[in-house]
């Protein structure tokens, strides 16, 4: 290579790059474009937004606010949002003895531990269970956890129980998908160090493979966590269980004080959440 | 005792050839040195000893068993036997020293035991001796990655040791250490030589490391033996042989042009 070949290569402006770079800005006006946004309509839309949040003047108590702080329907509220992270909480366990050993089987690293051998047969194998654990993985996450939901509310009835195995199956895709990423981004070297002493493929997954994405795993689970609270919020729109019914209802009443409470409710649960995860993530790193 | 026997043994990685046609055999308790320049094979011999570079053609054998024709069952066994150190160390840098040292011993955990890391006290105490004859027992409990690259090496070392493998291959050990850790790793390494009478293969660089620590010395060059005997019959013609004149070398001069080198001017 010489220099001039160097230069060319590592010119910022190199067609290449304005290339990128132009096809992007291309894709966000089409965009922009085809979705009809635009920045006056939500400047002249402005005021009506601040006249549904304060209420119509002629309806008593039709604002948002001040909230509803009445004690009777802030415990049942209060109840409710535990059997949100409840439901939340079960999901997550749900997921992840879903999600954990299929992750190991959605990576072309450990994969190929379990699976020795680069002959025609296991390789075959391989792929066929690579994609296929992709491919179900991609079912499941593709699918929004409200449809699982009513497919489930068909199955077992109202109630929190079908909010838990669709937030469940939803986020086992979510999660194979993350695991597995962070599996196949690990150092190798650990790997072939322990295959070379002779261990099975569960000693190695054990000793070389999981220290090295615990902090990974720990993080993201705990992010899937607080997701799905948040998702089960939403998930009492189908009748699945949780604070969700109760914000369903009220909205769709228009009892909009009461929404603000929920609302409420929900932040503040959600920031005691995130406050716990960073406490525990803290301790893996 | 013979542990390994290569007859016109070729080695290499797809279809080329890297080891070309090599005959050697090495015999239990030997601490034996592998010089040469960097890409002539070296650890490509090395690592066909555990099976990890492939046959091209040739015969070897490694602790009876012929690896042309070993299964994959037999193979992890084998593997199991031989123990391999590594240049850059591959520990598992967020498991502490014990953890490091026992997953040396994985083959002869149960499988549940292993899950939940539990060791029992005799396993304690034989990690523990190792962790002596090392010289880490003060950080047995430190994360791998807070240790210094010779604590590292060591660690590396007292996990290849609670294996009990019969045959210790070493990857160019000291390679990224400073001289006062390679002689520390060196002296362990022929600690664990004697007092455990396992053979040891190195791949070294420096040639007065070898003539101290090894009873026997193979020089490579080129994917061939150029010099197999006793450190100290290793001559100056030899080392020049074995270092200078590689025909990679040659080439490499060859290709490249040295503008600002007047004895590369002068050698046109």
């Amino acid at each position: 290579m010489n220099l001039e070949q160097i230069k060319r290569n590592t010119n910022p402006f190199h067609p290449y790059n304005i290339m990128v770079i132009s096809l992007a800005i291309v894709l966000v006006g089409w965009c922009w474009h085809s979705t009809e946004m635009g920045v006056t309509k939500l400047l002249d839309g402005w005021g009506n937004m601040l006249t549904y949040l304060s209420g119509n003047p002629e309806i008593k108590d039709s604002g948002f606010f001040p909230p509803d702080l009445a004690s009777g329907r802030l415990l049942t509220y209060l109840k409710s949002m535990l059997e949100t992270v409840q439901m939340a909480l079960l999901a997550l366990v749900i997921s992840i003895l879903i999600a954990f050993p299929l992750s190991f089987f959605a990576s072309k690293n450990t994969l190929s531990i379990i699976i020795p051998g680069t002959r025609g047969m296991s390789m075959l194998l391989k792929n066929v269970i690579y994609t296929s654990v992709r491919f179900v993985a991609n079912l499941s996450r593709s699918i929004n956890e409200i449809i699982w939901a009513l497919l489930f509310v068909s199955a077992v009835g109202l109630g929190p129980m079908p909010g838990i195995l669709a937030l469940g199956i939803h986020t086992s895709g979510v999660l194979i998908k993350l695991f597995s990423e962070g599996i196949e981004a690990i150092q190798q070297e650990p790997i072939d160090a322990l295959s070379a002493t002779g261990a099975g493929f569960v000693k190695v997954i054990r000793y070389a493979v999981f220290p090295q994405i615990t902090p990974f795993f720990v993080s993201m689970t705990l992010y899937r966590l607080e997701s799905d609270v948040r998702s089960a919020t939403i998930l009492g729109f189908t009748g699945a269980g949780g604070i969700g019914v109760y914000l369903f209802d009220k909205l769709k009443s228009y009892e909009n004080r009461e929404v603000t409470t929920i609302l409420i409710i929900i932040v503040i649960t959600v920031a005691i959440i995130d406050r716990i995860s960073a406490a525990i993530r803290a301790k893996y790193t | 005792m013979e542990q390994i026997r290569a007859e016109k043994l070729v080695l290499g990685y797809g279809s080329k050839e890297v080891v070309r046609n090599v005959n050697f055999t090495i015999n239990k308790g030997e601490f034996l040195s592998i010089i040469g320049p960097s890409g002539v094979g070296k650890s490509t011999l090395l690592m066909g000893v555990n099976a990890t570079t492939s046959i091209l053609s040739g015969q070897l054998q490694v602790l009876g068993k012929d690896l042309n024709a070993i299964g994959h069952r037999e193979l992890k066994v084998l593997r199991s036997r031989i123990g391999v150190i590594f240049q850059g160390f591959n520990l598992v840098s967020r498991l502490s020293v014990l953890d490091n040292i026992a997953s040396g011993m994985l083959h002869r955990k149960p499988l549940f035991a292993a899950l939940i890391k539990h060791y029992s006290k005799q396993q304690y105490e034989e990690i523990y001796e190792y962790m002596k004859v090392v010289g880490i027992e003060a950080e047995a409990l430190s994360r791998c990655d807070r240790l210094s690259g010779g604590q590292k090496q060591r660690v590396a070392i007292a996990r290849a040791i609670a294996q009990h493998p019969e045959i210790i291959l070493a990857d160019e050990p000291i390679s990224s250490l400073d001289p006062v850790s390679a002689r520390t790793v060196l002296d362990t390494l022929r600690n664990a030589n004697e007092k455990y009478g396992m053979t040891i293969i190195a791949n070294l660089h420096q040639i007065d490391y070898a003539r101290e620590y090894c009873n026997r010395v193979i020089g490579m060059n080129a994917g061939r033996i150029v010099y197999d005997g006793s450190p100290a019959d290793l001559c100056q013609a030899t080392i020049d042989q074995i270092y200078c004149c590689s025909p990679k070398k040659q080439e490499e001069k060859r290709q490249y042009h040295y503008p600002f080198s007047p004895a590369a001017a002068s050698a046109e």
